[in-house]
């Protein structure tokens, strides 16, 4: 009799432990699902009463990808995870700034079958948190569709004086093919006319960005410059190989101090210099930040597009055909680019690899192209 | 009994849903980085040579295994080789073969953390497929 009466307990309390623990499953399963702070609320909170937003800064940090870089102690890190760090200390240190930061995460799933949100939003405003939101990335063509409506959402009224800036962190962005770019959507592109096609939500009301950071290895090509120099007055990027401990983002801290005057060319010169001495203080491969003036390098883009556009035509019929990695060279290594207007607008910063068949190039143009 | 089947199942999601970042990629950057550990660890220069030496022979030859395989693709092949092609150049480097001139003795630590950022670049720009991945994941694994 207190054999059954005891087994009748047990299994009870086995059946409710059971159901709690399922509840307790699913509760935290619907919480990973949702944000970190009820966005709109705390952006209502606050809303009326935040300081004037003299800049705004747009971060898209990819990271669905293999990141992973060692340090010459031979520590390890994610460039993903080190570039979101950096991007909230800058969000954290300009009480007069905005912040946008979207952390593109590759895609899990919860139990095999439930797939989780592989986007992450940060906003901030005058130094603090607003919103942190988990969202769905764009699941099939990549035009960051996703991170304007949020960039649309929270943007603060627009001021003439205002500085807007958009930094990209992430692999090189290929300006034809594009498969594989996610590693959770090997099938999926993404090309440079796909950041270009975001830039361009971003700045819907035909204006420009005063600064564009692409943080990538091969932004500095004259079809990557002129697709993107559309949404923008000032690019930074590396024409080559880019370390994936990225640019110094420390010049971004403070920026009521570091940009007081509004020069933003003077600026953007001051965070590539400061860029590339980090960089060669322990990269031993080559380092190479250029700034370009869009403006001024309007005439050489021109007078190469043909020659560039062709070439590129050339590579994506050799890919169809067969499935070859292709070069990069230094543009002024191809007489057809070399023109007397190659060095308009453009500053270069750059130091040759240590070791290696190119340790003994002393210039770069600030141009990369494809070997023929 | 039923109640650590429950914890252990409640467990077992956890893990599902940590992002899977583990690849092939990962396992040949800390290959290199590996080595490069051991060049520095060692004061004498013949040593570090050998250690670099070793590890460039090791993986031409898990390379060469995988090119061998017949699971992988024309595009593997491509890339399989160019990073070959890449390990091969800092091999000539540091014997001073091919037209390169040999590494100093002094600059041996450096060329070793050349090879890993180096390295770390080359893979990140070519394509090899998962099926590839695993298959130098187990060489390494299993012949190392």
């Amino acid at each position: 009799m207190r054999n059954s009466y005891n087994r009748l307990v047990r299994s009870v309390l086995c059946q409710r432990i059971f159901l709690s623990v399922g509840c307790a499953v699913l509760v935290i399963f619907l919480i990973s699902c949702s944000a970190g702070i009820p966005v709109q609320q705390e952006f209502q909170k606050v809303g009326n009463d935040t300081i004037a937003v003299k800049f705004s800064i747009v971060f898209i940090i990819h990271g669905d990808g293999d990141y992973l870089y060692h340090d010459t102690s031979g520590n390890k890190y994610y460039a993903d995870e080190e570039a979101l760090a950096g991007a909230k200390r800058v969000a954290e240190e300009n009480p007069l700034a905005e912040v946008f930061i979207f952390h593109q995460k590759p895609t899990s799933h919860f139990l095999f079958f439930f797939p989780l949100r592989d986007g992450e939003f940060y906003y901030y405003r005058n130094g603090r948190l607003i919103a942190n939101e988990l969202y769905w990335r764009d699941q099939e063509l990549s035009n960051l569709d996703n991170e304007v409506k949020f960039y649309k959402t929270f943007c603060a009224d627009s001021q003439p004086e205002r500085v807007n800036m958009f930094l990209y962190f992430g692999h090189e962005i290929p300006e034809f093919g594009g498969a594989g770019y996610d590693a959770s959507y090997p099938d999926r592109t993404f090309t440079i006319h796909n950041l270009a096609s975001g830039m361009k939500g971003f700045t819907s009301d035909s204006s420009k960005f005063d600064l564009l950071v692409l943080s990538t290895c091969y932004g500095g090509t004259p079809y990557t410059i002129g697709m993107l120099g559309s949404y923008a007055r000032t690019i930074i990027a590396s024409p080559g190989n880019l370390h994936l401990s990225y640019f110094d983002l420390r010049s971004l801290e403070s920026l009521e101090l570091s940009l007081q005057d509004g020069d933003v060319p003077a600026f953007a010169n001051r965070f590539a210099q400061q860029s590339f001495d980090r960089l060669i203080w322990d990269i031993q491969t080559a380092v190479s930040v250029a700034v370009y003036d869009v403006d001024s390098v309007q005439e050489y883009l021109h007078s190469v597009y043909p020659a560039y556009e062709n070439t590129l035509n050339t590579l994506r019929e050799k890919k169809k055909s067969f499935p070859a990695t292709n070069e990069h060279c230094d543009c002024a290594d191809i007489p057809e680019y070399t023109l007397p207007t190659m060095n308009r607008g453009v500053d270069v910063f750059y130091r040759p690899a240590i070791f290696g068949r190119l340790k003994n190039k002393q210039n770069h143009s600030g141009w990369e192209c494809w070997k023929n | 009994m039923k109640a650590l089947i429950a914890f252990l199942s409640i467990f077992m999601m956890f893990v599902l849903a940590i992002p899977v970042n583990a690849d092939g990629k990962t396992e040949l950057k800390q290959y290199f980085n590996k080595a490069a550990d051991k060049v520095k660890a060692t004061e004498n220069a013949d040593e570090k040579r050998e250690i670099l030496n070793e590890s460039f022979n090791n993986m031409s030859k898990i390379l060469d295994k995988v090119l061998s395989s017949e699971l992988i693709s024309e595009s593997d092949y491509a890339g399989i080789e160019q990073y070959k092609a890449a390990l091969q150049e800092k091999q000539n480097e540091l014997t001073g073969s091919n037209g390169y001139q040999r590494v100093p003795d002094a600059q041996l630590n450096n060329f070793a953390n050349y090879v890993v950022q180096d390295m770390e670049q080359a893979d990140s720009t070519i394509t090899i497929s998962v099926i590839a991945l695993i298959l130098i994941i187990l060489l390494v694994v299993l012949l190392l």
